[in-house]
């Protein structure tokens, strides 16, 4: 890092520093420069022969804008790569290569550019938007037509916001480079500080999580983004490490969950969201329910033993055996789990523990609500 | 706001490499082209015309002829090389890749040959374009619902025909309604379906797992302006803002964090032990209810008591139904209170 100007350089604007010419003008200028010249340009050509350059009023302040204009258009994707400049001496030169930086040829129709431009809208963050808009102003320069809405006509897909650690956790993952962070653990609320290796990160039921190789416990281990508590610092060198093939849901655990199904007991009329995806247990197999359902033969009239009258029993598909306990336990009484075991204790523990919630003042069971 | 050098040299690169390969373009259509005003065009314009190569003579210089600017037409006529579009960086590579895939695995693409063609070729192309694919990113998107719900919503936006649904909220009640689609939105776990409601004359949300059934009809839909304007699509915070609502606090185990990072809650304050503390604004007890109780084991306190009560009560009702259909030696052991045996034997109160 260059050593930081005076304060009061810092806050004066960039076209300060070089009166002649602003900075996106002294970049083109570099850029037509870098790009035609024979073999390359030294540092000290660049210095006087570039417009803009000149300008610069000490050999650090050249430095500084020099590096400055590198970094800025590697990051627009135009790499200025050095050279020797051959002969008698070590100097270094520079130059761009066209056909590196060159799109190539990407011939799309006004529907796909339209999906790209929808794609536009996704991202919630500031810095992904820069990230696609940048990509639709060259994709627009590399001359492709107007965009057509027509084929995804009322769609809006988008992500929650990834939050400011993405900048840093990308740059990482590019450069296969450490980071630090501070995180705060869900199990028991501590707030530790990390070293990880980044490899991916993946947004799945809301959240953002980053995989990563976890220096600390010498393990792959998987962070919620939400809970990462300080700023994202890159510490390693670039290659430090290697980014092993992955299913992103594996490492996520969700592979595990295979779809099973459950059985449950639901007042009629209610539970409408769970019905949308549940279907009736046949009448023949309906009996093998019958001990387990809530007898109301006393409250209905000339109901017989183990009536299921003002019940359907019905069998939902589930992945999470936590999932499926917890929106079991959200409809209270309008709904028993039956089958299997598993989804029934866990709904007991959730019922049982909300029972305990309670100060017995007033609102009691049964008490009008809705 | 003064525009980043780097996003201008974007632009002035661009407009080069365009018109290279376009030929003259009206001043108008590069500014709609590259998303700017027709003055920054000019200015654009201007500065290309004095950079070029060291020297900066006349023939070192980027030309436009200059007839054609006083028409208000662009026409390059010295493009001093820079006629090749650029590369998409990494990141600009991965945004939009990972962004393509997220849409193709939703309902509402996979609902439609033809979109999901659409999708699927300009994915393609752009990672024929961008070589390696990206892997750096990978977004999931909710399903979104009842395959046929949402096949049925797909097809009525692209038809524009009005649609019957059945819809149950969150608190459990069912509901007919005819409704003119206006958006379809994925966000995160939840598809959205932006509508103007003809039950409640006026433009509603509704989420697309709680639709039961979606029919198209043949019936046109008609304009409601300001309907699913973007801006106004699903704000989260306003579904639960209600500054005269009654606040309740709960405080959690660190296992609920999700609660604090989901719900728009008023503040939270983190405690020395690890648990957490959650005030927020109660504008949908039925909602906040079964939340509870699902997230019982984590919940260390509800306040105020009456709410507390409330959740205990409408689990205490459940358990006694466990009770009732089971053998003794079960957990429902644990529910001693008279009350709520009688909530149980009492008939079916819905």
């Amino acid at each position: 890092m260059p050593i930081d100007p005076p304060p009061s350089a810092q806050s004066a604007p960039p076209s300060a520093q070089a009166p002649g010419l602003n900075p996106a003008e002294r970049l083109l200028n570099l850029v037509i420069a870098l790009v035609n010249t024979n073999a390359a340009m030294t540092k000290q050509q660049v210095r006087t022969a570039v417009a803009g350059y000149a300008d610069a009023p000490s050999d650090e302040a050249f430095e500084r804008m020099f590096e400055r204009d590198k970094d800025m258009l590697r990051a627009l994707g135009i790499p200025v790569v050095t050279v020797g400049t051959g002969g008698h001496t070590d100097e270094l030169g520079y130059r761009i290569d066209q056909d590196a930086y060159a799109l190539p040829s990407i011939d799309l129709t006004p529907a796909e550019l339209g999906v790209l431009s929808l794609a536009a809208q996704f991202w919630q963050d500031k810095t992904l938007q820069t990230d696609i808009n940048r990509a639709m102003v060259k994709l627009r320069a590399a001359g492709a037509g107007d965009p057509s809405a027509d084929a995804l006509a009322g769609l809006a897909p988008s992500v929650r916001a990834v939050g400011d650690a993405y900048g840093p956790l990308m740059e990482a993952i590019e450069a296969r480079r450490a980071v630090t962070f501070s995180y705060r653990a869900a199990y028991n609320g501590a707030v530790l500080t990390r070293h990880v290796e980044p490899w991916r990160i993946a947004a799945r039921d809301g959240g953002w999580y980053l995989m990563c190789f976890d220096r600390d416990r010498q393990a792959p281990r998987v962070f919620r983004m939400s809970r990462i508590e300080s700023r994202v610092r890159i510490t390693g060198p670039a290659g430090a490490y290697d980014i092993p093939d992955f299913e992103t849901d594996v490492m996520l655990g969700k592979a595990h969950g295979e779809i099973r199904q459950a059985v449950v007991a639901v007042r009629p009329e209610r539970a409408g969201a769970l019905r949308a995806r549940a279907k009736p247990v046949p009448d023949g197999e309906r009996e093998a329910y019958s001990e387990r359902l809530p007898d109301l033969s006393d409250a209905s009239a000339g109901g017989r033993a183990g009536d299921q009258a003002g019940w359907d029993i019905l069998e939902v598909p589930y992945r999470s055996l936590s999932g499926m306990a917890s929106e079991a336990a959200g409809y209270g009484a309008a709904l028993v789990v039956l089958e299997p075991e598993a989804v029934r204790a866990e709904t007991l523990r959730r019922l049982t523990a909300a029972a305990a919630l309670g100060f017995g003042t007033g609102a009691q069971a049964g008490a009008p609500r809705g | 706001m003064a525009e980043r050098a780097d996003d201008r040299l974007l632009r002035l690169l661009g407009i080069v490499a365009y018109l290279d390969g376009a030929g003259p373009v009206s001043v108008a259509d590069l500014a709609r082209r590259f998303g700017t005003t027709p003055a920054q065009i000019q200015k654009d314009v201007d500065a290309l015309w004095v950079s070029g190569t060291p020297g900066y003579w006349p023939d070192d210089l980027i030309d436009f002829d200059a007839a054609s600017i006083d028409r208000g037409v662009v026409h390059l006529t010295e493009a001093r090389g820079m006629t090749r579009p650029l590369r998409l960086g990494t990141r600009e590579a991965v945004a939009l890749v990972a962004a393509l895939r997220a849409m193709k695995a939703t309902g509402a693409v996979q609902a439609d040959p033809a979109r999901s063609a659409v999708v699927e070729s300009a994915l393609r192309k752009l990672t024929d374009a961008t070589g390696e694919a990206a892997n750096a990113v990978d977004v999931r998107l909710a399903p979104g619902g009842d395959r046929q719900v949402v096949s049925a919503i797909s097809s009525a936006l692209t038809t524009r025909h009005r649609l019957r649904i059945r819809y149950v909220t969150s608190s459990d009640v069912v509901s007919e309604r005819d409704v003119d689609p206006v958006r379809l939105h994925t966000q995160d776990e939840y598809a959205y379906l932006a509508a103007w409601c003809y039950r409640a004359a006026a433009p509603r949300t509704f989420r697309v797992d709680r639709i039961l059934e979606a029919t198209e009809t043949d019936v046109p839909v008609q304009d409601h302006p300001g309907v699913g304007e973007r801006a106004a699509e699903i704000d989260f915070a306003a579904l639960f803002a209600g500054g005269s609502s009654p606040l309740a606090t709960i405080r959690f185990a660190p296992r609920a964090r999700w609660f604090a990072e989901e719900v728009p809650v008023e503040s939270v304050r983190n405690l020395p032990d690890g648990d957490f503390e959650v005030t927020l604004r109660v504008t949908n007890p039925g909602w906040l209810r079964s939340t509870l109780i699902q997230l019982a084991p984590y919940v260390r306190s509800v306040a105020p008591a009456a709410l507390a009560d409330d959740v205990a009560g409408a689990a205490a009702e459940a358990l006694a139904l466990y009770d009732a259909g089971h053998r003794p030696g079960s957990a429902s052991g644990q529910v001693t209170d008279p009350q709520t045996r009688d909530a149980a034997t009492s008939p079916n109160r819905h």
